[in-house]
């Protein structure tokens, strides 16, 4: 019903392969798109820079890491110093005097090159014993930019982005920063959905579900797990320099710590492995909801509805957050791209109550 | 939201033009890591800082009917909440933040310079923020670790000598942990003695390869540096190698949760203070009765007086005092007044709670002036008077730090 299926009809290959058959949902994906571009216009500087900023930035770093993990199946528990690698190296090379484009690509591709240096041991171990390699990434990453003050920027480990511009135009006011970010996160999730349709894609697909098999049937595993790691270092090497530049402004080694990476597989589980609309889901939750959660319990004290300690006040929202997403994860273990799933099936066919696939 | 806003300014405009002065609201962003990293100190800490407010409510300290309100928030150590709790408390009107975190701190400072909105950093924090010039909005009010770290050094030389002397800083491995060493290296060419560093990976709950390096070493002086959890672990694994309680010496974090961690071997060991502990204080006690006994606390009753509780406490005496000043002759507290405020501070010493400290244009540190103190067993008693230690080297150390970052910004 809201979904029409009624008068759609694929008549050519192409029509048959388009990213989204139904008009329903092409309509819902330009309205967001355009939502999402006039943002700086309706949006309050705080709700633009606190809350969107972050979380359009945090989802394409959801999406490079649902590359890895929800595409080749390959756990990354260290993405965190991917995106640090990116976003160390995109400042020096700005401090050096490379042009800000051309720092993004190369910042990139440095990611991408240790990544995939350490993804090497994807070739040899699988599950937790890859987990476990990637954590050693890591720490080592951690320790070399703490201990190397020409990485760290010297004795406070406080590092800030010089100005710079893209394609002519300043990357200064919080418009110009988000319309980047939002560039940046467009351009992944358009890859990510066409990346699912190439050879390059489905071998990544045959990889994750059973590696010799895919040997078998001439997939090179080699080849595609490290360029696995390769693409998807990329992008959070990309990211992780989008994120100093539009939004921290100011690096620190604590912004990719341990915590943030367990923060990214978090979005990517929560969200849905290997989903476009579950990363971006996924991003909100895991990065909105506590601060959602301290404001909203924090609102309630000052109101006096719960009459509690500083200490227990600062804890709720945690345990409330915590609740949630094990709620979540009951409720669909598929994450929240399937909740959106079932009730768009649900509609597909409403009022009648079954739908196919 | 934005038309509403110009409405209610337009308002507040023509209200306040018609009628004489209006009592202003003070609000203070509280914006603090309650449940991630810091958490060894922010309960404390913060509980101090409410409860003096509340005090400075019920005592009218700001004159004029004038209040102040705390709006408290946790940021669990994560820049991005306290990026967004920022710019929230801003909206909501503050003028004053204390963030009591290293990466939050870092990643607002800019922004609040912008804004120019007074971050205050006590006994935390960037050291070359004390330079006033540099850093105008940026307060880091009593002595930074670098000033700490040359009082601890002053104290041995007073007690036992330095010159040809060993010393082993044992610090956790991060930015933080290598503060005192530029001072370490400079005094120890001053003064005659070596000194060795010795690391251990952060948080610091296992730290035996350290110690028993230490131990190699035999130091005349061991200096402690590390917070939270890994402190307790410090001693403990010291005095199983072989180290005196009463050769160690701490940065300022440690307190009475470390030394009931530890034991009655902790007797001996010595810390630096920037504010006296227990409640033999004269606000602590107005605290005490105009505020907690009138069931107006904020937290459990068995933290008044800790050292980080009174810590806090000292913090907000000495923003208050420096929004009253701010707020002399009746105009509106912005960012700028307050700075100007905390600049006209001169002796001020919280009725004796810590040293007297004046903020000039240039100095943000406040005099850097401490002391060190020692725990006998029961609480910590002061060894040492309230002084600044080389209080010229400091300076010099802390101009020298600050061009740099003024050079490459």
């Amino acid at each position: 019903m809201f979904y029409r299926l009624s008068g759609t009809y694929h008549t050519s290959y192409q029509a048959d392969r388009k990213l989204w058959k139904i008009p329903t949902d092409r309509w819902l994906v330009i309205g967001l798109l355009v939502l999402a571009l006039l943002a700086p216009l309706y949006v309050s500087p705080l709700y633009l820079g606190s809350y969107v900023l972050p979380w359009v930035i945090w989802s394409a770093a959801a999406l490079s890491l649902t590359l890895l993990m929800g595409l080749a199946g390959q756990l990354h528990f260290g993405f965190a110093a991917v995106m640090a690698i990116g976003a160390y190296a995109s400042i020096h090379l700005v401090r050096a005097g490379v042009p800000f484009e051309l720092a993004l690509l190369l910042s990139g591709l440095i990611s991408a090159v240790i990544g995939a240096i350490f993804g090497g041991a994807a070739l040899r171990v699988k599950g937790l014993y890859l987990v476990m390699a990637t954590l050693a990434m890591q720490y080592l990453v951690d320790w070399v930019v703490v201990n190397v003050p020409a990485i760290s920027g010297g004795a406070h480990a406080t590092l800030r982005t010089p100005a710079v511009s893209f394609l002519f135009f300043p990357i200064e006011s919080l418009s110009a920063r988000y319309w980047l970010a939002l560039g940046w996160a467009v351009l992944l999730t358009v890859f990510f959905m066409n990346v699912k349709r190439t050879s390059f894609g489905r071998a990544l697909v045959a990889i994750r579900d059973k590696d010799f098999a895919a040997a078998v049937i001439g997939v090179d595993p080699f080849r595609t797990k490290l360029m696995a790691f390769f693409t998807s270092s990329f992008m959070g090497g990309v990211t992780g320099a989008i994120l100093a530049f539009c939004f921290y402004r100011a690096v620190t080694p604590e912004q990719f710590g341990f915590n943030v990476s367990i923060q990214l597989v978090a979005m990517v589980l929560v969200g849905g492995l290997g989903s476009v609309i579950g990363s971006w889901l996924g991003a909100g939750f895991v990065l909105l909801a506590p601060i959602f959660l301290t404001n909203l319990v924090s609102g309630l004290a000052a109101s006096g509805w719960v009459p509690v300690s500083q200490n227990f006040l600062s804890h709720l929202p945690l345990m409330i957050y915590g609740a949630m997403i094990i709620g979540f994860l009951l409720l669909e273990p598929l994450g929240l791209a399937k909740i959106y799933d079932n009730i768009r099936k649900y509609f597909l066919v409403w009022p009648f109550r079954h739908a196919r696939s | 939201m934005t038309f509403l806003r110009k409405l209610a300014l337009t308002t507040a405009l023509v209200a306040g033009l018609s009628a004489p002065v209006a009592a202003e609201d003070v609000k203070f962003g509280l914006l603090q890591d309650f449940t991630a990293v810091y958490t060894f100190v922010t309960g404390q800490y913060n509980q101090g800082q409410q409860d003096y407010l509340a005090l400075v409510n019920a005592e009218g300290t700001l004159g004029d009917g004038n209040t102040v309100t705390a709006i408290v928030r946790d940021t669990g150590n994560q820049p991005q909440r306290g990026i967004e709790a920022y710019n929230r408390a801003k909206e909501e009107g503050a003028v004053l933040f204390d963030f009591l975190s290293t990466p939050v701190s870092a990643a607002i400072l800019d922004q609040a310079q912008a804004d120019k909105n007074v971050v205050i950093t006590p006994a935390h924090g960037r050291g070359d923020a004390s330079d006033g010039t540099v850093f105008p909005y940026v307060f880091p009010m009593f002595a930074t670790y670098w000033a700490q770290a040359a009082a601890l050094i002053e104290h041995m030389k007073e007690t036992g000598g330095l010159e040809g002397k060993k010393i082993a800083i044992v610090h956790i491995d991060s930015p933080f942990g290598r503060e005192p060493g530029p001072i370490l290296q400079a005094l120890s060419e001053q003064e005659k003695f070596e000194f060795q560093a010795f690391p251990y990976a952060s948080p610091g709950n296992e730290q035996s390869a350290a110690w028993s390096e230490v131990r190699r070493y035999r130091p005349d002086y061991v200096l402690i540096w590390g917070a939270g959890g890994g402190q307790a672990v410090s001693v403990r694994t010291a005095i199983q190698n072989g180290i005196r309680p009463e050769q160690i010496h701490s940065v300022i974090w440690l307190a009475e949760t470390d030394a009931a961690n530890v034991g009655p071997q902790m007797k001996g060991v010595k810390r630096f203070e920037a504010t006296a502990s227990g409640t033999d204080h004269p606000i602590i006690q107005r605290i005490q009765e105009k505020v907690i006994d009138a069931g107006k606390g904020s937290g459990d009753q068995a933290n008044v007086g800790t050292s980080y509780y009174n810590l806090g406490v000292a913090t907000m005496a000495v923003a208050v005092e420096a929004a009253r000043l701010g707020m002399e002759g009746g105009q509106p507290l912005t960012g700028d007044a307050l700075k100007a405020g905390f600049e006209k501070i001169a002796g001020f010493d919280a009725e004796g709670l810590m040293p007297p400290v004046t903020y000039t244009a240039e100095d943000h540190q406040g005099g850097g002036a401490g002391r060190v103190s020692e725990w006998d067993g029961e609480k910590w008693v002061p060894v040492s008077e309230w002084h600044a230690a080389y209080p010229e080297l400091i300076r010099q150390v802390i101009e020298e730090s600050a061009a740099k970052y003024a050079a490459e910004h």
